[in-house]
C-alpha cells in the first residue's frame, strides 16, 4: 500500500474543508472495506485518507412513517440488517444489507459507502432505487439532496462536486410488498452475478436490477407495462420478456451476458408470480 | 513517512505505538506485537483467517488501517486462553478434531467466539451463516460446526 496521510476530522465542516482543499488527492473513508482492498492493490493511491468515524451523529438509523427511514453515513450493514424498523418496513433493504460480504465485513462496511463506491452490483442499490431513496449531501456551499438514480453516473462515478460528502440516505416510506434477490456463485460472501429488487406499491410496480449495466437500473418500461394492472400469467410472461430488453449486461468472469439476461427475466417472473 | 501515535488494548493489555498510515491491524499484530496467531490468508477481507474481535465485533484485521487503532479494544486468539488454561471453545475444537492444517483455526475460533457471545444457542443454519466469512481450504467445515454446537449445548456462553 502506498503511504498517505491519515486525517481524522472531528466535525462535518472540517471534513468538507479538508476534501475541498485536497480534492482528488483525498478519499473519504468510513468502513474502509472497499478502499483498503483497492489501496492494497494500488488501484487507489490517495495522498490523504479522511476518516469520518470520529464525527459524532453520523451512525444513526431512524424511522417514522411520516419522515421515512434515515441512514447515517456511518451506519454499518449489520446495523441496518438488524434494525427492527428496517426489517419491518424495508425488508428488501435488510435482506440486501445482509447479503453483503461476510459477517466481519458487514460489521465495518456502510450502506452509504456501498452507494458512493458506485459499483454496478452494489447490493443495497436496487432496493434503494425501488424506494426512490435520496442522498443527503453536504459541501462547501451547504446541503443539497439528490435522488439515488441521478447520483450514480457510471462505474465508480458519482455526482459529487468538489468537497462534497454524502452524510446520509433518506428512504421515503411507502407500504410495499416485494423481494430482493441476489444471484451469486455461492450462497454467502460473493459478489452478485445479478441482483434485483421488485416492489409492489398498491398497483404500482418498481423494478431495479444490478450487475446488468454500468449502473444499477430501474426498468421503467416494464414498470409502465405493469402499472395499474392485475398480475395475470399472461402479463407476467410479457413483463419477463420485456425486462431483459431494458438492461445491457456484459460477459465477465462471473457469468455470460445471456445468463444475466435470463436471470433478469427469471427474477421479474418469480417475484411477480409470488406477488400475484 | 509520517507516523501516528496510537494507544489501544490487545487482550486487555494497553499498547502504545507509532505507526505509519499504510499498515494494517493485521501487520501490527503480527510484526510489531509478535501475536502471530492471527493469520493472513487473502489480505482482502474474503477468507477470515485474520478475524479478530474489535470493540465486541468480529472484523477482518487486514481491512483496518493502523492509525484507526487509537482507542480500540482488540481481542485475538491469544486472548482466548486464561493463563495455560485453553477456553471451552478451544477444547471443543480439539475434542471434535475441528482442524486439519490449522491455518484457518484462529479465525474460525474468533468468529465462533463472537457468534456465541451474541447468540449462546445458535441453530446449525445460524452457525453456518455466521461462519461463512471464514474459509477452510482443507474443507473441514462439518467438524467445526459440530464443535461449535457442542460447546453451545454445554451452556458455556449463557448470560
Amino acid at each position: 500500500m502506498k503511504d498517505f496521510q491519515y486525517l481524522l476530522p472531528q466535525t462535518l465542516e472540517e471534513a468538507v474543508r479538508l476534501k475541498e482543499e485536497y480534492d482528488k488527492a483525498a478519499v473519504f473513508m468510513a468502513g474502509a472495506t472497499d478502499i483498503v482492498v483497492r489501496m492494497r492493490d494500488y488501484l487507489l493511491t490517495p495522498e490523504y485518507v479522511i476518516d469520518l468515524k470520529k464525527i459524532p451523529g453520523l451512525d444513526g438509523i431512524t424511522f417514522s412513517k411520516e419522515e421515512g427511514l434515515h441512514i447515517g453515513c456511518l451506519a454499518t450493514m449489520n446495523e441496518i440488517a438488524g434494525n427492527e424498523d428496517v426489517r419491518k418496513y424495508y425488508p428488501t433493504l435488510a435482506a440486501a444489507a445482509e447479503s453483503v460480504g461476510s459477517r466481519q465485513v458487514r460489521n465495518r462496511a456502510t450502506c452509504v459507502g456501498n452507494i458512493v463506491n458506485a459499483s454496478p452490483l452494489a447490493d443495497t442499490a436496487t432496493p434503494l432505487y425501488c424506494y426512490d431513496a435520496v442522498l443527503e449531501i453536504l459541501g462547501p456551499n451547504g446541503k443539497r439532496e439528490i435522488p439515488i438514480t441521478e447520483f450514480i453516473l457510471f462505474v465508480r462515478k458519482v455526482a459529487l462536486e468538489r468537497g462534497e460528502l454524502v452524510t446520509g440516505i433518506r428512504v421515503p416510506y411507502r407500504e410495499a410488498e416485494g423481494e430482493f434477490r441476489k444471484i451469486a456463485r455461492r450462497d454467502q460472501v460473493d459478489l452478485s452475478t445479478v441482483c434485483g429488487t421488485v416492489l409492489k406499491f398498491g398497483d404500482e410496480y418498481h423494478i431495479a436490477m444490478g450487475s446488468v449495466a454500468p449502473t444499477p437500473l430501474r426498468l421503467k418500461k416494464t414498470e409502465e407495462l405493469l402499472a395499474g394492472k392485475k398480475l395475470t400469467k399472461e402479463l407476467i410472461d410479457e413483463a419477463a420478456e420485456l425486462a431483459p430488453t431494458e438492461v445491457n449486461p456484459i460477459d465477465d468472469v462471473r457469468a455470460s451476458k445471456q445468463y444475466r439476461l435470463d436471470m433478469v427475466s427469471y427474477i421479474v417472473r418469480d417475484v411477480l408470480t409470488k406477488l400475484a | 513517512m509520517k507516523e501516528y501515535l496510537v494507544k489501544f488494548f490487545v487482550n486487555d493489555e494497553p499498547i502504545e505505538l507509532r505507526v505509519p498510515a499504510n499498515r494494517t491491524l493485521l501487520s501490527v499484530l503480527r510484526e510489531d506485537l509478535a501475536l502471530t496467531g492471527t493469520k493472513e490468508g487473502c489480505g482482502a477481507g474474503e477468507c477470515g483467517a485474520c478475524t479478530v474481535i474489535v470493540d465486541g465485533k468480529a472484523v477482518n484485521a487486514c481491512l483496518i488501517l493502523a492509525p484507526e487503532l487509537d482507542g480500540m479494544h482488540i481481542e485475538t486468539v491469544e486472548g482466548l486462553a486464561k493463563g495455560s488454561q485453553i477456553s471451552p471453545l478451544q477444547e471443543s475444537f480439539i475434542e471434535h478434531m475441528a482442524l486439519q492444517c490449522g491455518f484457518c483455526t484462529p479465525g474460525m475460533l474468533m468468529s465462533a467466539e463472537s457468534l456465541l457471545r451474541d447468540n449462546p444457542h445458535p441453530t446449525r443454519d445460524e452457525i453456518k451463516k455466521a461462519m461463512s466469512g471464514n474459509l477452510c481450504r482443507c474443507t473441514g467445515y462439518k467438524k467445526i460446526v459440530e464443535a461449535i454446537e457442542a460447546v453451545a449445548e454445554k451452556g458455556v456462553y449463557d448470560k
